[in-house]
């Protein structure tokens, strides 16, 4: 079988739990995403086990599968569960969810949990969409901006990219940093013309006595990812037409949260360093789902 | 029995060839809520607004690429002879896209009667209302060629009072929805403003009274989130329906064919042509009338306290320039006085799964509080 660069691992895992007490509740979020699915299992207020898997095209099934690895890993019964919520693009389609909420929010929990309360800006990079969100300076959703027609797609574009490159989707950000200087980015405006734009860099007759480096042309094509991603950023800036403002700590959830390509690029233009947790950040959606039971 | 509306949507192209039947009047086209349909009407024309409809985009791509989904789809419906039954079309001077759909169409239908009107941008310069009255005089002349009928005075204060009464019977229907638990929602509004544009404003006089009585006997709706709509304009009842179906309701909205089509009245005079000129240089304006003067983020702002909403959604058609310079003074002026609000971009089509999630994340946001913690008190409601 042809090897599938674009394919980020699989993962499931346990916590050891010891301080959690047999009569706790247990609570489990379901992040049904387009890309992505991503089962947490919280109890005692700890993260006790989680999976994350493709969702291919079957909402139902990868809800199922994602569940039963994240319950296997964390060793909790399914009869134990007190609650599922779901959330994610497939939510409505899963059976089991004795609630659905909004990514919005339970993006916006999540990375409280994950990195820690002086969160105030969440940006969520995931598979179709990137949302920005602001949050009060308590546990509240002050206001939030999503990605427009042309921007949208992004983790999927870079996934595509991978494979066209034949690049590893894990390798493909920290490759891209070894670029001395970023190229102009690719193309700000569409996803599809971006990847004309990357191989119209192979064959530009000003490459023609020395063609651009592959670091150079991940970085030309992560740049116009990061560049549309500050776009939407720029919306929640409160007042000022000049620079774009984070106010407060600034914290990046969603599988391109871990693609330094992505990340370094954002804080660069922004002037500002993201917060680092101990969790993989795709599993925001699913922690905020399984805390707001 | 109650008026369905939608239906009368719908039904447009055979109310307007029935129209004709019964009277043999002339129909007229047109592009603009800008556009003075008082005087065609005087000539006994029918004014009809040209709708956008949901049909895959077949013609008119190859004329205006880069324009607003809606305003290429009204060039389509127009070059695939959905209106045939027009007799003439005319663009008055606002929105850059619609004028070329109307060059468009009338360089492809070079048989078909056509006039441009133009009306200042700067509306509140010392000359606007004497340069529109003689662009208005221009065109009374001409929709008298055209016709064959004199617009004489007591013709313009027909149409006046009818155009009129038309817009104090939309105002009071209007009104029913600052209640707490509007007995109209927002979908259905829409539907009846859509259906006016299309038809004989002296028979739809008489379906809004009649319908008026039946609002005023309906029992109350849903006590729900209130939301304002504002920015492009919409051709279709989709975002309040999926407002709607996650516990809101458009209470108010400042769209051109929606209150800013209705707000304000001609105050006659003796110079009929100049009452009409000073009515459309006064109306709530969009962004391309109003650049020196940003009244538009204030009138936002008055019609949100005065119909005491919780919310608002600001949507914009892709491509719709006119809306993507303007919001940034009405974010601006909600952000000052905290006002929460969620922006979104639109096709002619309501994508339905990412604004489904913004519409729910934006209401669970106000659910939660938002409104309350950002300072924005409801005041008591009617």
């Amino acid at each position: 079988m042809e090897h599938e660069y674009w394919k980020w691992p699989e993962s499931s895992a346990g916590f050891d739990n010891l301080g959690r007490s047999g009569g706790d509740t247990v609570t489990v979020g379901v992040d049904v995403g387009t890309t992505s699915t991503q089962a947490a299992v919280i109890g005692g207020g700890a993260l006790l086990g989680y999976s994350s898997i493709h969702t291919g095209a079957d909402f139902k099934k990868a809800a199922e599968n994602a569940l039963n690895m994240a319950l296997a890993a964390s060793g909790v019964a399914r009869g134990d569960v007190s609650a599922i919520t779901c959330t994610g693009f497939g939510k409505e389609n899963i059976a089991f969810a004795s609630k659905t909420i909004d990514e919005i929010h339970c993006h916006a929990k999540g990375a409280r949990f994950m990195f820690g309360t002086e969160v105030r800006t969440v940006v969520d990079m995931g598979g179709q969409t990137v949302k920005a969100i602001r949050l009060f300076e308590w546990d509240r959703v002050r206001d939030f901006m999503l990605n427009d027609k042309c921007a949208t797609g992004q983790g999927r574009n870079i996934e595509v990219l991978c494979n066209l490159l034949h690049i590893d989707i894990t390798e493909i950000g920290t490759k891209s940093l070894e670029a001395e200087k970023d190229p102009e980015p690719v193309s700000t405006t569409c996803l599809a013309f971006a990847n004309t734009e990357t191989f119209g860099l192979f064959g530009r007759p000003e490459f023609k006595s020395e063609k651009p480096s592959e670091a150079e042309i991940y970085a030309g094509c992560l740049f116009a990812v990061a560049w549309r991603i500050i776009g939407v950023i720029g919306r929640l800036s409160p007042l000022d037409a000049g620079d774009i403002k984070i106010d407060g700590a600034l914290a990046f959830t969603g599988g391109l949260a871990k693609n330094p390509g992505i990340t370094r690029r954002i804080e660069r233009e922004l002037g500002i360093t993201a917060l680092t947790g101990e969790y993989d950040p795709m599993l925001a959606g699913a922690i905020g789902a399984a805390l707001l039971p | 029995m109650a008026i369905n509306f939608k239906k009368m949507v719908v039904g447009r192209h055979a109310y307007a060839k029935a129209w004709k039947e019964r009277g043999g009047g002339k129909i007229l086209g047109y592009f603009e809520t800008y556009f003075p349909e008082e005087i065609a009407y005087a000539a006994g024309v029918l004014p009809v607004r040209i709708l956008a409809e949901h049909e895959p985009d077949l013609i008119s791509d190859k004329w205006i690429y880069g324009a607003c989904y809606p305003v290429k789809d009204m060039a389509n419906q127009l070059l695939l002879g959905r209106m045939d039954y027009i007799n003439g079309l005319v663009n008055t001077e606002g929105c850059q896209w619609m004028f070329n759909a109307y060059e468009v169409v009338t360089n492809n239908r070079p048989g078909l009667f056509n006039h441009y009107l133009f009306l200042p941008d700067y509306t509140n310069s010392a000359t606007s209302k004497d340069v529109l009255r003689s662009e208005l005089d221009v065109f009374k002349t001409k929709m008298e060629d055209w016709t064959g009928n004199s617009i004489t005075d007591e013709a313009l204060d027909n149409a006046i009072e009818i155009y009129n009464k038309n817009r104090v019977l939309l105002r009071r229907i209007c009104e029913l929805r600052r209640a707490q638990k509007p007995v109209i929602t927002g979908s259905e509004y829409m539907h009846v403003l859509l259906a006016d544009q299309i038809a004989d404003k002296a028979e739809m006089n008489v379906i809004l009274e009649n319908y008026i009585t039946e609002l005023e006997n309906r029992e109350p709706g849903r006590d729900t989130l209130r939301l304002m709509l504002i920015g492009s304009e919409t051709w279709d009842s989709g975002l309040e329906e999926l407002i709607e179906s996650s516990g809101g309701n458009v209470v108010i909205d400042e769209l051109d064919n929606g209150t800013s089509y209705f707000w304000n009245n001609i105050y006659p005079q003796k110079d009929r042509l100049m009452a009409i000129s000073l009515r459309y240089l006064d109306r709530p304006h969009n962004p391309v009338k109003d650049s020196n003067w940003r009244r538009r983020p204030e009138h936002i702002f008055r019609l949100a306290e005065d119909y005491h909403v919780d919310g608002a959604i600001i949507q914009k058609q892709i491509y719709c320039h006119l809306h993507g310079t303007d919001n940034y003074a009405v974010w601006r002026l909600f952000r000052e006085r905290n006002m929460p609000f969620h922006y979104l971009e639109r096709d002619m089509f309501v994508p339905k799964e990412e604004t489904a999630l913004r519409i729910e994340a934006f209401m669970n946001m106000l659910r939660e509080g938002a409104t309350r913690l950002a300072g924005w008190h409801k005041k008591a409601l009617i």
